[in-house]
């Protein structure tokens, strides 16, 4: 199936958060599809199951009831069948923990929520433009994290 | 010197006493060999006398018989004859008598046998003559021969007597000038040995006499030792005990007995007796001493608690040592001390610590996950106001407006508190991560966080090549951009900021600011601006949290960033000090420690 538009999962579970990124997305002009999850079982379920479409960027928040982000990254990280989705942590915090710990565990960038709308439209925007594959191979801490 | 070295040894009275031992056995071999020389010479007197008298006797019967033969040859009467015939018979046991007195006197045996062959001559002439007398008359040359060879051979005998005599008086006067001889020496020889044990004893007595009273001092001096170290202790509350290892006998002073509330000695001096008085859950503390294998000889100090007869519970700390005493005997000596009141204090101080050591992470903890969370709902705001403001303006009246940018400077500025405390509580976390860096390239790091600051306002930054050192690098490069970031927003109106940072190596002696008792290397770096600057007195003031000497209406700021600036210092065993002139500048001095 020939896709012309990208695929793009967010995890969150402040609804909020999920209507800035639905509402970013849509007054940006990218071909998305943009699915969310309130949490990180919601998410693992439905990646789980057989009719699921896989994203091209899925979008973490670590602080999530009943499966957390970092969670969520180890399993996406232990299976196989995911080793196409780029991973960005979308967080409030910076802390160096969170952003060591996340690295550490495969994910591809790591973005700290904007506090600003265009910001937010932007950093997104940003994002799902990454070439990945570029941006993979020359990954390293210092531009894990996505300095806005 | 030496010789009074050695007279104040104690070699030297072992030495008199066996001089004086063998002066004593001297005299007393010397005068019994003066006795025995006295017995001697007294028995050869005796002697000599008596072969004197038996010679005399031997040469008066000899005349007896003379007399007889010569009464008998005048008158012709045989009554004459009696003494010459017992003469004769009394020769014969006297000549015997005088033969075994000369027994062992090889000359006077020669003489003796020379008197013998005149004596018989004598008699022979005597009987011939005697005979002759009967046959022919008196006046016949025959006879009157033979009594002239009589009365020559008498003069023989008699000569041979005098001869002995002489000789035997000779011989005893040879004998007695001997013996004088010896007797005068010997008294002299006495008496000078006797005068010199006198003297040794005499210096021993002495001698003797100062050791007694020296000892008698050192006695006096000992007691009152041993009194004040029995009141020390009991001042102290402590005591001292000894433990003859090979023998295992333990003595305690009486202060032991004290400190558990007991009459002094009123137990027996073992150990099974002073562990009734151990908490039973620290008996097994003893039971792990092994004295045979004490490192460096020391027992290392322990605390127990012990239960007192009147049933207080008290600590004590026993310490000890191996010492060896002049008898050879291993000895473990030591002290018990009550330390109930250092033990509570310690134990409520460390309470304390604990209680602080909680408080002080719950307050760290407050602080991250306050700061933290508050953001949220503040991005939140934020980012609903910039939806509003882009959104919605048009529907807005202008007051909306003013009121719509009022709130988002607000919470713009709400948002730079809560990093800022967020940064500060970061400081004070107690992982610290020291890392080997280049603190050239954590000034390059700060500068390049501030770059778009320093362009805006065309900074100037100069600075010395920093050196390699070992500290918290994002800790020491925040300290660097709130530094610079202070200079470039405290700067003056219209005039370029420059900033001036210059680095050299000190000692601590060598820095009026720093204290001195340490011998510590330091590197100090200064920040020096040409900003608004600040009075002097406000220089500890502006490193407290939240302090501000502006109204934030003219310099935005929390009052944080220098709190952090003294924290992060502070995490490097470091200082910072500021110097202000107003409207000429500040600078910023900070010493970090070498070594940490």
């Amino acid at each position: 199936m020939q896709k012309d538009y990208i695929h793009i999962i967010l995890a969150d579970d402040d609804e909020d958060d999920r209507q800035f990124f639905t509402e970013a997305f849509e007054e940006l002009k990218i071909n998305t599809r943009v699915n969310t999850f309130n949490d990180g079982v919601e998410l693992m379920d439905y990646l789980n199951s057989p009719e699921a479409i896989l994203p091209n960027v899925l979008f973490l928040d670590l602080n999530m009831p009943k499966k957390n982000g970092i969670e969520c990254l180890h399993e996406i990280k232990r299976n196989e069948k995911f080793n196409d989705i780029a991973i960005a942590i979308f967080s409030t915090s910076s802390s160096e923990e969170h952003i060591e710990e996340t690295f550490v565990n495969g994910a591809n960038i790591y973005i700290k929520k904007p506090s600003d709308f265009a910001t937010l439209k932007k950093v997104l925007s940003d994002v799902v433009t990454i070439n990945w594959q570029y941006h993979t191979s020359g990954l390293n801490k210092d531009n894990f994290l996505l300095r806005i | 010197m030496k010789l009074n070295s050695f007279y104040k040894s104690p070699i030297f009275l072992k030495s008199i006493f066996v001089v004086s031992i063998f002066a004593i056995f001297f005299i007393s071999a010397i005068t019994f060999k003066h006795i025995n020389l006295l017995n001697d010479s007294s028995k050869r007197v005796k002697h000599s006398y008596d072969v004197n008298l038996e010679l005399e006797r031997l040469f008066s019967y000899l005349k007896d018989s003379e007399t007889g033969q010569r009464g008998f040859l005048i008158t012709k009467d045989s009554t004459f004859l009696v003494p010459y015939i017992n003469a004769k018979k009394k020769i014969d046991r006297s000549f015997s008598i005088v033969k075994g007195y000369t027994k062992n006197d090889p000359v006077q045996e020669d003489n003796l046998r020379k008197l013998q062959f005149y004596i018989n001559k004598r008699q022979n002439y005597l009987s011939i003559a005697l005979h002759l007398s009967l046959k022919k008359p008196l006046n016949d040359p025959e006879l009157k021969r033979k009594l002239l060879i009589g009365k020559k051979t008498m003069d023989s005998v008699r000569s041979q007597i005098n001869y002995m005599i002489a000789l035997e008086k000779k011989a005893l006067k040879g004998r007695d000038k001997r013996y004088k001889d010896t007797i005068k020496v010997t008294p002299v020889f006495i008496y000078v040995t006797l005068l010199i044990t006198l003297l040794l004893i005499s210096i021993s007595y002495i001698r003797i006499n100062r050791d007694l009273e020296k000892m008698q001092l050192s006695n006096n001096r000992l007691k009152l030792m041993n009194e004040s170290s029995s009141l020390a202790e009991i001042v102290g509350s402590f005591g001292s005990w000894q433990l003859n290892i090979a023998r295992n006998e333990y003595s305690f002073s009486d202060n032991i007995y004290r400190l558990l509330g007991c009459e002094p000695q009123s137990f027996e001096n073992g150990q099974n007796d002073f562990l009734k008085y151990v908490h039973p859950e620290d008996v097994a503390l003893f039971d792990s001493l092994n004295t045979n294998d004490l490192e460096n000889d020391t027992l290392p100090p322990f605390t127990y608690r012990v239960i007192r007869k009147d049933k207080q519970l008290r600590y004590f700390r026993t310490t000890g040592r191996i010492v060896t005493n002049r008898s050879g005997d291993t000895i473990l000596i030591g002290t018990t001390s009550d330390v109930t009141d250092e033990v509570l204090a310690s134990l409520s101080l460390e309470q304390q610590n604990i209680e602080l050591e909680a408080s002080n992470k719950e307050l760290l903890a407050f602080n991250y996950v306050a700061s933290h969370d508050l953001q949220e709902p503040l991005r939140k705001i934020q980012t609903f106001i910039s939806r509003l403001s882009e959104k919605e303006s048009d529907h807005l009246s202008d007051n909306g407006k003013e009121y719509i940018a009022r709130i988002h400077a607000s919470a713009d500025r709400m948002r730079i508190l809560i990093d800022d405390l967020l940064q500060y509580s970061r400081a004070n976390k107690t992982e610290k991560v020291f890392e080997k860096v280049n603190l050239n390239d954590l000034l390059e790091n700060a500068k390049f966080d501030l770059a778009q600051s320093i362009e805006e306002k065309e900074a100037i930054i100069k600075s010395d090549t920093l050196p390699t050192m070992t500290v918290i690098p994002f800790q020491i490069q925040q300290l660097f951009i709130n530094l610079i970031g202070n200079s470039l927003k405290y700067s003056r109106e219209k005039v370029k900021p420059k900033i001036k940072i210059s680095y050299q190596k000190v000692t601590a002696a060598d820095e009026e600011l720093i204290p001195k008792n340490t011998k510590e290397k330091y590197c100090k770096i200064t920040f020096e601006d040409n900003g608004i600057g600040f009075e002097q007195e406000y220089a500890e003031k502006i490193f407290i949290l939240f302090n501000r000497l502006h109204n934030k209406n003219e310099y935005a700021g929390t009052g944080i960033g220098l709190a952090i600036c003294k924290k992060i210092v502070e995490n490097h065993r470091g200082y910072i000090f500021a110097e202000g002139k107003p409207n000429k500048g500040a600078i910023f001095t900070i010493y970090l420690s070498e070594d940490c």
